[in-house]
């Protein structure tokens, strides 16, 4: 995958941040940052960062290769439902998946995402890890 | 004015090393052409669809190139890319333009060339066909969204993962009575745990294969209605609608934009879907087949594993996972494949009056739907 920095740097509040877009008109909240509500089509909206807390509710442990991803494999790629309430799909990551289990407590933490070689670009973003109990 | 499909041709779906993307499409042109009984130089539009061609053979518009090296010199071209719904647009577009009476003679022509690089680069290419801003961009993939919605199924409804696998094997059976099929072999339920593990538990037995395909259709207004074994093929109508992202759903075991285009298309034609009713839907993994034939209430939610054996005329062909699934072309290997069946061609007999073609990109995020109709 070619990197852009251009791209990258506008997509900082949904890969370096989590937030929740939330409509005024209808009640419902979405995951991401987005100009209009995606159930009513409302530009009344407002959005709320999320503190990056929530539960897994699915799962799977993905061997797919795709160019780049070969040294993160196998994988885990899930389904957290935040919080705030909207699910966000992303990478579980530092993690045995056999001690996963739908229904964990997972926090947002900054990861690589891929790099773009011979450039050398990297793309960070936001994975999950399960909460340690402390 | 009405539409009809007078002429279809396709390729063997296969790994084509030895032949390029305008060597395949010229056979399925021919055939076309051929069955038709039209020449080159009547047809008035050329209507291409492609969803890779950008990435994997570095060219764009190829219906330009098409064109000019198939002797294409009166015709009108233009390419057509909507992910993996790219063919029933296509037929949209030639649907549109005999319906607005611009033309009477429209050359549809769907092709995809999905073995020119190694899997892993062309599993990047084909994860294209989710939001790269957000899905993409985290790496995230076609066959782990299956992987979930599989689970999220067995665990709501009870029914076993290797139940499900019983779609794959009806796939293959059909396959082999399709000499354009890619798998012409019969699978069993003991090969699951060697499989090849995609994203657990979707594995090899669950997904479609990677293979190069063309096929064509020649669409034309009732001045041209030359009848195939004494049948007329028409396309009656073409419906689509859009979903929201996988996880962005209430229910991730629920194709609600099929439903949506199925409720649009019944209502404005008055047709109902049943078992005996001649479908062939994407099935780019198992699981989804199970969903779409769900959505289209032909049997009930969490029941499809049950009406698998009442249905004769489901995925003829084979379906995306033996059939193949040559992006770009697929849509209409499927009509080519009701077109054959409705009018007598096929290894099957069919007497209904219609039959249904339902399309998608990644996991029903737009899902269109082409009804056809047997005219004697
Ligand atoms: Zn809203």
């Amino acid at each position: 995958m070619k990197h852009s920095i251009s791209i990258f740097w506008r997509l900082k509040d949904n890969h370096y941040k989590i937030y929740v877009t939330k409509c005024r008109d209808c009640g419902k909240a979405a995951a991401f940052k987005r100009l209009r509500c995606p159930h009513c089509g409302s530009q009344n909206v407002e959005h709320l960062e999320s503190r990056g807390l929530g539960e897994l509710i699915n799962y799977t442990v993905s061997y797919y290769r795709t160019e780049g991803s070969e040294q993160y494999l196998p994988r885990v790629v899930g389904l957290v439902r935040l919080d705030e309430g909207p699910v966000i799909v992303g990478e579980i990551t530092d993690v045995d998946p056999n001690e996963l289990s739908a229904s964990t407590r997972v926090e947002a933490v900054l990861r690589k995402y891929s790099s773009d070689d011979p450039n050398g670009l990297i793309y960070y973003g936001l994975k999950f890890i399960p909460i340690i109990k402390r | 004015m009405r539409t009809y499909v007078v002429g279809s041709g396709v390729t063997k779906v296969d790994r084509h090393y030895e032949r390029n993307y305008l060597s395949l499409i010229n056979e399925a042109v021919n055939k076309a052409l051929a069955d038709s009984g039209l020449d080159i130089s009547d047809i008035e539009y050329l209507v291409v669809s492609s969803a890779f061609t950008d990435s994997i053979l570095n060219q764009v518009d190829p219906s330009t190139y098409i064109a000019q090296n198939l002797g294409f010199r009166k015709t009108r071209a233009l390419t057509v890319s909507s992910g993996e719904v790219s063919g029933a647009v296509a037929l949209d577009y030639a649907h549109a333009l005999i319906r607005s009476g611009k033309a009477r003679k429209v050359l549809v022509v769907g092709f995809e060339k999905m073995s020119e690089y190694p899997s892993w680069i062309i599993n990047r290419v084909y994860s294209k066909i989710l939001e790269h801003e957000i899905e993409g961009i985290k790496n995230v993939s076609p066959p782990e969204y299956a992987a979930m919605i599989m689970q999220e199924y067995v665990r709501r409804y009870g029914v076993s993962r290797e139940d499900i696998v019983k779609w794959s094997i009806k796939m293959h059976e059909n396959a082999v009575k399709n000499p354009y099929a890619q798998l012409q072999f019969n699978i069993s339920l003991d090969l699951l745990n060697r499989a090849l593990r995609i994203s657990e538990p979707i594995t090899m037995l669950d997904s479609h294969p990677i293979g190069d395909g063309a096929a064509a259709l020649l669409v034309t207004d009732e001045s041209i209605t030359k009848k195939m074994n004494g049948a007329l093929i028409e396309v009656v109508d073409i419906e689509s609608s859009v979903n929201l992202p996988i996880y962005l759903r209430d229910d991730i075991t629920y194709f609600s934009s099929t439903a949506a285009a199925y409720k649009k298309i019944s209502s404005k034609n008055e047709i109902r879907l049943d078992k005996t009713v001649a479908v062939n839907v994407y099935d780019t993994y198992d699981i989804y087949g199970l969903l779409i034939i769900e959505a289209l209430e032909i049997c009930g939610r969490g029941e499809a594993l049950k009406c698998l054996d009442e249905m004769p005329y489901l995925n003829i062909g084979g379906g995306l996972k033996a059939r193949g699934h040559p992006v770009g072309a697929t849509p209409l290997y499927q009509v080519h494949e009701l077109r054959e069946l409705m009018s007598g061609s096929s290894w099957v007999k069919y007497d209904g009056e219609i039959s249904l073609a339902h399309s998608m990109s990644g996991p029903d995020n737009n899902a269109w739907l082409i009804l056809l109709r047997r005219w004697v």
